[in-house]
């Protein structure tokens, strides 16, 4: 069954204009596009390509020149619909002189949440964001990382339906970032939406069901990231360590059959596997060090 | 400072303010309409009505306990960048005011002094804290994107400028009222053993005249004096001034308070004051009780009691009576005193507000917290000027938009006015800069060609700009309540609390609907 839309954008333009109403830039030309219920949605994109101003058309900060946008089945500007959605800024415009206890207090205010809910809520995004010993500390204090888990917490604070996340994993650690890959598709799983903008094409090939990809304002791709990123007129296969004869024999089978190795070796791990692994066997051994072999001695 | 304000009447004041409101509500309108007519087409006008429809929705819609969340934020917020320690200020001020205060003055001019420098003090110091404030809050919310946090939740644009109008107030409340209390403290310590801080409750009549053959008039006679307030009797004729008192309660006593001023046309008797009369008049019985005669305390204070029962001698029935104050000369609620100068050839000068009866006196406390209530209003008034304007200004510009609001609402209205009504010579902008230039002084007569109408027509068009300006912006000198507590008088409810009540409040609704259609209509965008 076909899921329900969540986000339906029709022939959005949006052009900024100066004080004169002159036109200054022309950053999203007739984007249309469609967000389904429970996916992880990508929006890609170099520098000034329409990511974030589409975010912010969804959010009715901006208003469209032209074209229509619908969330959650409303207009963007109707501020009702943002009962249902949580928003993770680019940058962290908390008030820096809240602690994480007020900020996440102020904002459950906002949803009309009582005193009770506030506080309950407060104490498990603490807990799920890992902010448990900064609670009291003003976000001034905090680290960027820091920031970024309260932002992430405070988008949380009514259970949204639907999350936008600009830029999620900016300024996160590899374990800060596992940890809001992780906590995405926990979201999905829970049948929330997320659509996400990112910089980072490895998180969103990580997290992401289906993706746009933006250039100069326009739409240049869209779809799921498996069909996108598939190499139709290629195979991959993955067999345990062979010997150079077995790789030979390999080779004229395929010849056999019109085809040819392109290329084979050992498969590397990513470099944010390899990291979390080490940050992990720390954990568990800390007095372990790395020794250099002979050869690094010199 | 006159204490000689018209009372405040609400009802016609209220329908003032809803045809003011009205009209400019529809102006407004209209030339949305109009606008969005030629930028939209045919859509324009139904977009303008869904404008209306939302925005009639979102105050209905309103959520106290979002309002009280962005209130407690203005709060912290203030709190943490330190704008109480205005308080601080004002307390190393107190601690060595005193030194700095005469204290060889009179005692009363002394508790003066005391009280005006305390009440000036509280008011100079919170001012500009809830300028800088009010102005610079929401900007700053826009130029760091927190406002982004804010307005994608489920939070209407006028929760927004109302939660920090309240926030505001209540951080203005709280520095006004800690100022208050230790300026209450500081004044008491101040006041010299033999002054007592007083706080009377004067009770006003209307005033007319009656000239030297006992006609009534408006005014008496000008003694040559530019300045018009005061009207002069004859002294040594039928010419008096009539007092007509609001008499509601009934007293055993009533005690009336003057100062009148001398104007003399010869010596008179060396060492003596000019002779003053008072006469109890009940025009419907026709009875006049003439009270005996005392002399004027030039540039002083005349305070006469009068029992209930007065015993006087009758001229017409050549008899001794007593008459009661209450059953007999008061008329209609209404009591008439008469003051009459008894030197001939000398003239004493009265206004309305230089006699008045004097009402059991209520406690200083009452009276002082009163003009600091009178602050506060001031203060509360800005921030709503200052909270809209910063919705659609910048900072800087905002705190300049009501610093003048502020500045001209309490000094130059009158300038103002007299501009608009060609009192004040030398014509508009224009031609000012014309006269200058050409060394033409305002008396001289300007030649009658077309650039000289044209000159006057731009000119007429400023005029107008500087109507509204001057009918937009309210005398804020009614906030000032100081004068009033510092000459020992209480703050009248009907002609001084009421109306800046109202005031704030007549200001504010506007403000609140400006504020709410400038954050909907603009990007939330810092730029």
């Amino acid at each position: 069954m076909e899921k329900q839309p969540v986000i339906q954008i029709k022939n959005l333009t949006k052009i900024y204009r100066d004080f004169w109403g002159r036109k200054k830039v022309r950053a999203l030309n007739s984007l249309s596009l469609e967000v389904k219920k429970g996916e992880v949605f990508g929006l890609l994109g170099p520098n000034g390509s329409g990511k974030t101003t589409t975010m912010k058309l969804l959010l009715g900060l901006l208003f469209p020149t032209e074209g229509e946008i619908n969330v959650l089945g409303k207009p963007a500007s109707d501020v009702s619909k943002n009962e249902w959605i949580g928003y993770l800024p680019e940058e962290s415009y908390l008030y820096r002189f809240l602690n994480a206890e007020e900020t996440l207090d102020f904002y459950g205010r906002l949803f009309d949440m009582s005193a009770q809910q506030r506080k309950e809520r407060a104490n498990q995004l603490i807990e799920k964001v890992g902010l448990q010993n900064a609670r009291k500390r003003q976000l001034k204090e905090y680290s960027k990382g820091m920031t970024r888990r309260i932002g992430l917490a405070q988008a949380l604070i009514n259970d949204p339906d639907l999350v936008l996340l600009d830029e999620p994993t900016s300024g996160l650690d590899p374990l800060g970032s596992r940890d809001m890959k992780d906590l995405i598709v926990k979201l999905r799983d829970e049948g929330k939406s997320v659509v996400m903008c990112s910089h980072l094409l490895a998180d969103v090939q990580d997290v992401c069901d289906r993706i746009a990809i933006l250039y100069a304002g326009e739409l240049k791709e869209l779809g799921s990231v498996e069909d996108l990123l598939k190499e139709q007129h290629e195979t991959e296969l993955l067999t345990s360590k062979l010997s150079p004869e077995a790789v030979i024999d390999i080779e004229a089978v395929l010849a056999k059959h019109n085809a040819k190795l392109l290329r084979h070796g050992h498969p590397t791990n990513s470099l944010e596997d390899l990291f979390l692994k080490t940050v992990q066997k720390s954990q568990e051994r800390p007095g372990q060090r790395y020794v250099p072999t002979g050869s690094e001695k010199t | 400072m006159t204490f000689d304000h018209a009372p405040f009447l609400f009802g016609p004041a209220l329908l003032h303010w809803v045809l003011v409101f009205g009209c400019f509500a529809g102006i407004v309108f209209s030339v949305s309409v109009l606008i969005a007519l030629g930028v939209y087409g045919a859509s324009g006008p139904t977009a303008v009505m869904g404008r209306v429809w939302q925005g009639l929705h979102d105050f209905l819609g309103i959520s106290p306990r979002r309002i009280w969340a962005i209130s407690l934020l203005t709060i912290k917020e203030a709190v943490r960048r330190k704008a109480l320690f205005v308080f601080v200020v004002f307390a190393s001020l107190v601690m060595f005011a005193g030194w700095f205060l005469e204290s060889d003055l009179r005692a009363d001019l002394q508790v003066k002094n005391a009280v005006s420098f305390a009440l000036t003090t509280i008011s100079w110091l919170t001012l500009p804290v809830v300028l800088l404030l009010s102005c610079w809050g929401l900007p700053e919310d826009i130029r760091l994107r927190s406002i982004h946090t804010i307005v994608t939740k489920p939070v209407r644009r006028n929760e927004i400028v109302m939660g920090r109008i309240l926030g505001f107030s209540i951080v203005a409340s709280l520095i006004v009222s800690m100022m208050g209390v230790v300026g209450y403290v500081w004044i008491r310590r101040q006041v010299p053993n033999n002054a007592e801080l007083i706080c009377r409750v004067p009770v006003y009549g209307e005033l007319s005249f009656l000239d030297r053959e006992g006609n009534l008039t408006d005014k008496g006679v000008n003694t040559g004096d530019i300045w018009e307030f005061r009207s002069y009797v004859e002294g040594g004729t039928r010419s008096s001034a009539v007092y007509k008192f609001p008499m509601d309660k009934v007293t055993d006593n009533v005690r009336f308070e003057s100062r009148f001023e001398a104007f003399r046309t010869h010596k008179g008797r060396i060492g003596q004051s000019l002779l003053v009369r008072y006469v109890l008049v009940n025009p419907t019985k026709g009875l006049r009780v003439p009270l005996g005669s005392f002399e004027v305390a030039e540039f002083g204070l005349n305070e006469k009691d009068v029992d209930r029962q007065i015993s006087f001698f009758d001229e017409d029935k050549n008899d001794n009576r007593t008459v009661d104050l209450f059953d007999d000369v008061v008329d209609q609620n209404t009591l008439t005193v008469e003051v009459q100068c008894l030197d001939a050839g000398q003239y004493l000068g009265m206004a309305r507000p230089d006699m008045f009866i004097r009402m059991p006196d209520r406690s200083f406390v009452v009276g002082y917290f009163k003009a600091v209530v009178g602050v506060l209003l001031l203060s509360i008034f800005l921030i709503s000027i200052g909270v809209t304007s910063s919705t659609f200004v910048k900072g800087p510009v905002s705190i300049l938009l009501t610093f003048t609001v502020l500045l001209v609402g309490q000094g130059f209205r009158e300038f103002m006015l007299k501009l608009i009504t060609g009192e004040q010579k030398g014509g508009g902008p224009i031609e000012s800069w014309y006269r200058l230039i050409t060394h033409m002084n305002d008396t001289l007569q300007l030649p009658d060609n077309f650039g000289v109408k044209l000159m006057q027509s731009i000119d007429n068009l400023f005029m107008g700009g500087l109507w509204l300006v001057q009918h937009l912006i309210p005398d804020l000198s009614y906030f000032v309540m100081s004068p009033y507590v510092a000459n020992g008088f209480d703050v009248p409810w009907s002609t001084a609390m009421a109306k800046c009540i109202a005031m704030t409040v007549g200001y504010l609704v506007p403000c609140l609907l400006v504020g709410y259609y400038s954050l909907t209509l603009r990007e939330l965008e810092a730029k």
